[in-house]
């Protein structure tokens, strides 16, 4: 099954993040609780969709974002950055490094479900 | 369990509220350590730049998940916070006593509207506190003279003569099924050495692995047995020592805390789901006894070879269900330093508003109990603590006038014996007045004990409800009501609360609580045709009397024990049940000093390993009995709470027998 990847250092923030994408049933969800564990899930299997913090301990969201980018394999993965609300900042740093959509915390469960439905649609064949 | 002014649950996502909770207090834990810290550096020109970092990544993920369960008090403080330590990271400012009192405000009002979310109550008025701190953040107060090499904030990397490695994992799906992952590895570096660095990287054929640059003495043997487990290592060039990497440009949340332990080893599990583990051992114990009754029924049937070979595999499996019981209850242990960790915050705020000096020690944290007492203890505890600083701990002038140390001290430790946990309070203040204890006991009207004073009978004049030796303002602040709380909490627990006082000297009061509620070991009693279970850590003796040595003085027996007259109370009298003809009885001794006691049965039958299970239902609960239990014959037996006998027995011994008979009805 393809997966979905949910990198938060919030293991409260991923069980709603989980919760909110739980009409996607045919994706199985894999959980990573900072960048490492993130980038280690990119190297274990390919990733449909991800959902990224940028505030972590040790490896922040950009930098997560810039190395997916510049990897052959992660290249094309569509990231949702879900951060918590801050200044314009980091949204513009994270969508030079690439990010594809930028949603803030909090935030509303059937947004983060449409936005997600919509990526997994525009990269499917 | 209070549930006043129940919270309202209209959240997008309301079953997610435990998880939130659990994880604030995770944070919280953690604010508080940081900030004790960082009490150290107030007006020193360098602050830990890990310390500051960790403080706003804890107040960033409060604002984070406090926004998501829709508490806008704690979003915003947790918000305000976080600017604040903003600007102190970024100027490289030099922080000042109000800095520090600000961010100690701010956690505590955090803490309390996240309590009040919990639990239910009025909010708090976050307002003041908060617009404090955005004054401090405007006009860049509470930080002082930024230093000459401002931007320079980055600590050096200390000179060292640890050797450098470079630690190389390449993950796969073969090693994460043999459970090694990047967060293993990592915490398994962390156990060796020092984490300089850690960057993701693209080999030559397209994989991906992690270096880890790390500081530490390694041996051959560490070294092969990484390899084993897929972490290549290398010894770093020399050039590569200062190779912290330049900052990119990152916003505000970067850390550079890579040395952080990874949190893979631990689980975190649902206490009720440990509960439900707990009673299933208890009914495999339960059911263990009747396989013994069983046994000892057939025994005369069988074989004696092969009754033998049964008996000793019943034997066995005995021996594995308490070693499974054992570890079951480790599993719900946690260290008593959960309640301690606040108790620092709690006597400098104190200390502060009354203009006390007061030092606090701690000690025995890593004592362990059990989590559910843990949650229960923390207010007695509190009560206790605020009370030594606000009664027990005198001013600065009156310490001085008495020729003792300006700066009064308060212990608080902790220590396992046995099955028993004990947590020690003490302080060397004033001590308690027995005389003031009693001219206000008169005056609200409780009865006086006639002869002398000892701690005992001082306690329970401090623990009637309705007892308070401060004015009215110290009783709204929710003090003079503690010492009521703290002995039924304590009670409610199975557990004593003791005091020992010396005017002019100190004060100390000692809680003592069985590690664990669930499965106790018993000493199991016979009354007239009831049986009873004791619980053996309640009992201090056991001793059997002729029944002529019993004195009759008025309604109560009393007997010479130890040169002192020990008060006797017979079980049987008690609920009501047939006398026994017997010339000799078993004394149960409970309690210490002049609270102590003698419960008398018919015989003691034996000793036995019992579950307790709780009584539910109101009508039949009495306080002096703290449960129930199936001794696997089939017969519910009443489990005693000696602690709680003795105690209603100096009080009114005439108001028990009606409620002890009923539950046996």
């Amino acid at each position: 099954m393809p997966r979905i990847l949910i990198v938060d250092d919030s293991p409260t923030i991923r069980k709603m993040v989980r919760a909110s994408l739980r009409p996607l049933d045919s994706f199985d969800f894999v959980e990573a609780a900072n960048g490492l564990a993130a980038i280690e899930q990119l190297a274990l299997g390919p990733v449909a969709l991800m959902i990224l913090d940028l505030n972590m301990p040790d490896m922040h969201g950009v930098d997560v974002l810039r190395f997916l980018r510049s990897h052959p394999s992660s290249r094309g993965v569509p990231v949702v950055v879900l951060t918590t609300r801050g200044d314009d900042s980091s949204r513009e740093a994270a969508m030079t490094a690439g990010a594809t959509q930028y949603l803030t915390k909090p935030f509303v469960p059937q947004a983060l479900l449409s936005a997600a439905q919509d990526l997994l649609r525009s990269v499917s064949p | 369990m209070t549930q006043t002014g129940s919270p309202q649950d209209d959240t997008t996502f309301p079953d997610f509220l435990d998880d939130y909770f659990a994880e604030c207090d995770e944070h919280l834990t953690g604010v508080r350590r940081l900030l004790l810290s960082l009490e150290g550096s107030v007006g020193r020109p360098e602050i830990n730049r890990a310390v500051l970092d960790e403080l706003f990544r804890h107040f960033h993920s409060l604002k984070g998940i406090s926004g998501m369960v829709e508490l806008r008090q704690a979003e915003d403080l947790a918000h305000r916070l976080e600017d604040f330590l903003r600007v102190l990271r970024q100027g490289g400012a030099i922080l000042t006593a109000e800095g520090i009192d600000a961010l100690f405000d701010g956690t505590q009002m955090l803490e309390q509207v996240i309590s009040v979310r919990r639990s239910g109550g009025t909010f708090p008025k976050v307002r003041d506190v908060a617009s404090r701190i955005a004054q401090l953040v405007d006009t860049g107060g509470g930080t002082s003279a930024a230093r000459e090499s401002a931007g320079n904030v980055e600590e050096t990397a200390p000179p060292s003569t640890t050797p450098l490695w470079i630690c190389t994992f390449s993950p796969s799906a073969d090693l994460v099924a043999r459970g090694i992952r990047v967060d293993t590895v990592r915490g398994r570096l962390t156990g060796a050495g020092e984490i300089v660095n850690a960057v993701p990287r693209v080999s030559a054929d397209g994989s991906i692995a992690f270096d880890f640059q790390l500081s530490a003495h390694l041996d051959e043997a560490t070294i092969a047995a990484w390899r084993e487990d897929g972490i290549d290592v290398t010894r770093a060039p020399e050039e590569t020592r200062p190779s912290i990497p330049g900052p990119a440009d990152r916003d505000e949340g970067e850390t550079t805390s890579t040395g952080a332990v990874s949190s893979s080893q631990f689980v975190r599990v649902d206490l009720a789901r440990l509960d439900e583990l707990m009673r299933n051992v208890g009914d495999l114990v339960i059911g263990r006894a009747r396989l013994a009754d069983t046994l000892s029924r057939v025994e005369s049937r069988i074989p004696s070879g092969e009754w033998r070979a049964i008996q000793e595999n019943a034997i066995v499996m005995d021996r594995q269900l308490r070693t499974l019981r054992e570890g079951i209850m480790r599993v719900r242990l946690v260290p008593v330093g959960e309640i301690f960790r606040r108790m620092p915050f709690v006597v400098r705020d104190l200390a502060r508003e009354t203009g006390k000096r007061v030092r606090l020690e701690l000690r025995g944290q890593t004592t362990e109990i059990d989590k559910f007492l843990i949650e229960r203890m923390m207010d007695p505890i509190l009560h206790l603590v605020r009370n030594a600083v606000s009664h027990g701990i005198e001013t600065v002038e009156e310490r001085i006038r008495a020729g003792k140390r300006p700066e009064g001290t308060i212990v608080l430790s902790a220590a396992t014996a046995g099955d028993i946990v004990c947590l020690d309070i003490s302080d060397d203040g004033r001590g308690i007045d027995p005389e003031a204890v009693i001219e206000r006991a008169r005056k609200v009207g409780l009865p006086i004990p006639a002869g002398a004073t000892d701690s005992a009978t001082l306690l329970s004049l401090l623990c009637a409800p309705g007892f308070s030796t401060r004015d009215e303002s110290d009783r709204a602040s929710g003090r003079g009501v503690g010492m009521s709380v703290v002995q039924s909490a304590v009670e409610e627990l199975s557990g004593t609360l003791s005091l020992e006082t010396e005017k002019g000297t100190g004060t100390r009061f000692v809680l003592e609580l069985p590690v664990t509620l669930a499965i106790t070991d018993a000493l199991i009693a016979k009354a007239g045709p009831e049986t009873f279970a004791v619980p053996q850590g309640a009992v201090r003796e056991v001793i059997e009397v002729a029944v002529e040595t019993l004195l009759q003085v008025e309604e109560n027996e009393i007997m010479t024990y130890r040169g002192a007259a020990l008060p006797i109370m017979r079980l049987s009298r008690l609920f009501g049940l047939p006398e026994t003809t017997r010339s000799r009885l078993h004394l149960f001794v409970v309690g210490t000093g002049s609270s102590a006691m003698g419960i008398a049965v018919d015989r003691i039958v034996g000793q036995r390993e019992v579950v307790v299970r709780a009584i539910a239902d109101p009508l039949v609960r009495v306080a002096g009995i703290s449960g129930a239990t199936d001794l696997g014959d089939g017969h519910v037996v009443l489990i005693l709470d000696p602690a709680v006998l003795a105690r209603q027995m100096r009080e009114r011994p005439d108001r028990m027998i009606g409620g002890a008979r009923g539950a046996l009805a």
